[in-house]
């Protein structure tokens, strides 16, 4: 008769891994997937809208850019006797680019009315606008500030709002004083350029001044 | 203790290995030059809503445009809800998408979902609506809203006269076109003294909302002499509101996108103009730049605005079909 131990199937003996195996899978997982991940502070600002969005000053921006950049711009713009010239002759030629454009000139005023003052430059009529500024005719119009100057769409905008309120505050004030029919003004300023030339006596091109000097 | 250890190192070979079962099954894109689109490469066109058919135009044609490159093309709708955005990203980043045609929900808050995807390789590319971030997106080809509502303000000056009153209804909250447009039309119409904004009230850019929005605030201000509306789904719902209130034909309604149905509605003189931007232009722009990205470009402007136009009753003939007739 046998005796039911020597019956028993033989049992399986559990393989004696080294400890520093389970620690090495462990340690090599928590290095490919480490359950934390550390981040720059500016990393997690830009995320949140950007910290430079956060501290971008418009009018600082704005300033430097009028003094260093717009105002030189200013005196070595286009003639706009030729570009009206051209606007007439080649009306799709003017219109390149972005449709605004920097220009200077001079001319005769011929009417002041309550938000403009029309001039007359080599027998063709211009506006420059005297009331509320709107727009981005001054922005796009230098063809010197790029959206990627500055951190978003918000912030190009605000460049533009307060691009106008320095024409407001600085320029047109010297034309509102300054101008009676038959005086000569020299200026520089930007216009969104037509899509059809407006029919006469409508003046061909309504331009923000930059820049201007009257002389009586 | 030996036994535990070795319970614990079993355990954390099992989840190796599951997490490795997660990674995509087909490679993340490396973005190198493969000269043409391969046909196992996948783009996804991921868009807020596809329940405005401004936004239906502006996914499909960025799909269709794909399709066309040479790509496998698919559409994941939002539905506003960016939760739901952030599954999509979670799926087409599980499954392998070389690129992601982006329309988001939140300016803020799609950043992480760009983050992530760009950190499994896969590039984004945003249409019409900004993220808030500057390195996250390959690309924003955008509508540039703020200027169109200047122009827009412009004219709702001329049309409405320099003394009244208004409603405005904003689109989403968390959206920056909500805010370029409403600041460009103020930037304009905040000039004028006498014209008075008597109520300002988001309606998410969606028509059934604008209508009850509309409805309830004209218990309120009977008497308004115009409705200034962040999109034109919006002034559709706010134009019924006004037919259901028998007061259509004397306040005036300003939308903006220029879809088809507000742009018939400006020929009829039921709506008083809308803006133009051109969701075809900025979703094939998007569509190519990712083509020109995965062809080996690297060399991509952040943010292009999308010039738009004014639409009004004027001008109302050159324009259809999400765009200028040709």
């Amino acid at each position: 008769m046998a005796t039911p131990s020597s019956e028993a199937p033989p049992r399986l003996r559990p393989v004696a891994w080294p400890w520093w195996v389970g620690a090495g899978l462990l340690l090599a997982l928590f290095v490919i997937y480490p359950p934390v991940r550390l981040v720059k502070r500016g990393a997690t600002a830009s995320a949140a809208g950007g910290a430079t969005a956060a501290t971008f000053s418009a009018a600082a921006w704005v300033e430097t850019f009028w003094r260093d950049r717009l105002q030189p711009a200013a005196t070595r713009a286009p003639e706009l006797a030729a570009f009206l010239q051209t606007l007439r002759d080649r009306p799709s030629a003017a219109r390149s680019g972005s449709g605004k454009v920097l220009l200077r000139g001079s001319g005769r005023v011929t009417a002041v009315e309550r938000n403009r003052v029309l001039v007359e430059v080599e027998g063709a009529l211009v506006a420059l606008v005297t009331g509320p500024v709107f727009g981005n005719a001054v922005r796009d119009g230098s063809g010197l500030v790029e959206v990627n100057d500055v951190p978003g769409l918000a912030e190009f905008n605000e460049v533009s709002a307060v691009i106008n309120r320095l024409v407001e505050e600085r320029v047109q004030p010297g034309i509102r004083a300054g101008a009676r029919p038959g005086v000569v003004l020299r200026f520089a300023g930007c216009a969104e350029v037509p899509e059809e030339l407006p029919a006469a006596p409508a003046p061909l091109l309504s331009l923000v001044p930059v820049w201007v000097e009257v002389t009586p | 203790m030996l036994n535990s250890l070795r319970l614990f190192a079993g355990m954390a070979c099992l989840a190796a290995l599951a997490l490795l079962g997660c990674k995509p099954s087909s490679p993340a894109p490396s973005g190198g030059a493969s000269g043409t689109a391969s046909a196992t490469r996948r783009v996804a066109v991921v868009v807020s809503t596809l329940n405005n058919p401004w936004f239906v135009v502006l996914a499909e044609t960025a799909r269709d445009r794909a399709r066309e490159l040479g790509y496998e093309a698919t559409l994941f709708d939002s539905q506003n809800d960016p939760a739901k955005e952030a599954q999509h990203f979670d799926n087409l980043i599980a499954a392998g998408y070389s690129a992601v045609l982006f329309n988001c929900t939140d300016a803020g808050g799609s950043v992480a979902n760009v983050r992530r995807a760009k950190a499994a390789g896969i590039p984004v590319f945003c249409m019409d609506r900004e993220i808030t971030a500057n390195d996250a997106a390959v690309s924003q080809i955008l509508s540039d809203n703020y200027s169109g509502c200047v122009a827009l303000g412009q004219y709702f000056v001329e049309q409405v006269g320099e003394k009244g009153t208004y409603i405005e209804l904003l689109g989403l909250i968390a959206d920056t076109n909500t805010w370029n447009r409403s600041k460009g039309f103020h930037s304009v119409v905040d000039r004028y003294p006498d014209l008075k904004m008597v109520a300002q009230q988001s309606a998410d850019f969606d028509r059934s909302k604008a209508l009850e929005v509309l409805e309830s605030l004209l218990q309120a201000h009977p008497n308004v002499n115009a409705v200034f509306c962040g999109n034109d789904a919006m002034a559709m719902g706010a134009y019924q509101a006004l037919l259901a209130a028998g007061k259509a034909s004397k306040v005036k309604v300003f939308g903006f996108d220029g879809a088809d149905d507000v742009v018939r509605s400006i020929a009829e003189g039921k709506i008083t103009a809308t803006v133009m931007q051109f969701p075809k232009t900025m979703a094939r722009s998007a569509a190519e730049n990712a083509d020109r990205y995965l062809k080996g470009e690297r060399n991509f402007p952040q943010r292009t605005p999308v010039a738009v136009e004014l639409v009004t009753r004027d001008n109302v003939a050159k324009f259809g079909d999400y765009g200028r007739k040709p």
